[in-house]
């Protein structure tokens, strides 16, 4: 019994020095990696891919001929 | 690794040979810069989706128009702003509806793990919530000087204001986005 309990809290211990790196390194990741507003932007503009329907929409645009311009008082009007 | 390598390791480098040589290259370079600015200035990934189309559509037709004497990135983000601005105004719905967000995010590609497209998920929306929150002019400036290619001379350039103007503002609009970022906890 005694052993059970000397056993528990030494788990007891590990999870929460575990938990305590865990929160130090969510801590530290993030200060290190939001240190400013740019950083954050930075940050979230590598993380988002461009979608590849992009490109291939604008293959099919640059395979159809160019739509004629519109002259400024036909814009004007609508 | 010098640029030329890391840029065809890009995935946009492999969708890029779908395209004609004289746009791949800027396709390569630039696409993620354009589409995440019209993205988080737009608010919407279906309108920053064809806002990003239609960027690089105009570029490549007005590629004899292009002199050289900007850098290709701010020339085409002086084509982005424009067409993102008259996306906007021309919005019978001005509130934006972060609903998109969702559709978006499940397109990443699928080496995430899930926890990280979790946490990208929040952290997107949070960003997106936070700069709606902002005057567009402020949002603009944030979202130029947050790309490390761009100096605020050429930031203020495509704003039509000074370098000492923009540091100025983004005083102002670093404090408004961090008051705005916190309330999104």
């Amino acid at each position: 019994m005694k052993q059970e309990n000397k056993f528990s809290t030494g788990r007891h211990q590990e999870q929460a020095a575990e938990s305590q790196t865990a929160e130090s390194l969510a801590a530290h990741t993030a200060a290190r990696e939001f240190q400013s507003v740019e950083d954050l932007l930075r940050h979230d503009a590598a993380q988002t891919a461009v979608p590849p329907e992009i490109a291939r929409r604008l293959s099919e645009s640059i395979a159809q001929p160019a739509p004629p311009r519109r002259s400024w008082w036909r814009k004007l009007l609508g | 690794m010098n640029q030329a390598c890391a840029e065809t390791q890009r995935p946009e480098a492999a969708e890029a040979q779908l395209l004609p040589a004289e746009l791949s290259a800027l396709y390569t370079a630039h696409s993620r810069a354009i589409y995440y600015l019209a993205l988080r200035f737009l608010g919407d990934s279906h309108k920053a989706e064809d806002a990003t189309h239609d960027v690089f559509l105009k570029a490549l037709r007005n590629l004899n128009q292009f002199r050289g004497e900007a850098s290709a990135r701010t020339w085409l983000y002086r084509i982005a702003i424009n067409h993102c601005k008259n996306m906007r105004a021309a919005w019978h719905d001005r509130h934006v509806l972060l609903s998109s967000e969702n559709e978006f995010f499940e397109r990443l590609p699928g080496g995430e793990s899930p926890l990280r497209i979790l946490e990208t998920k929040e952290l997107g929306g949070r960003i997106q919530k936070a700069l709606d929150g902002l005057k567009a002019e402020y949002r603009l400036l944030l979202l130029l000087v947050s790309d490390q290619e761009l100096s605020y001379e050429q930031a203020g350039a495509l704003t039509g204001q000074t370098a000492d103007a923009v540091r100025g503002k983004l005083f102002r609009a670093r404090k408004a986005f961090a008051d705005l970022f916190q309330k999104t906890e």
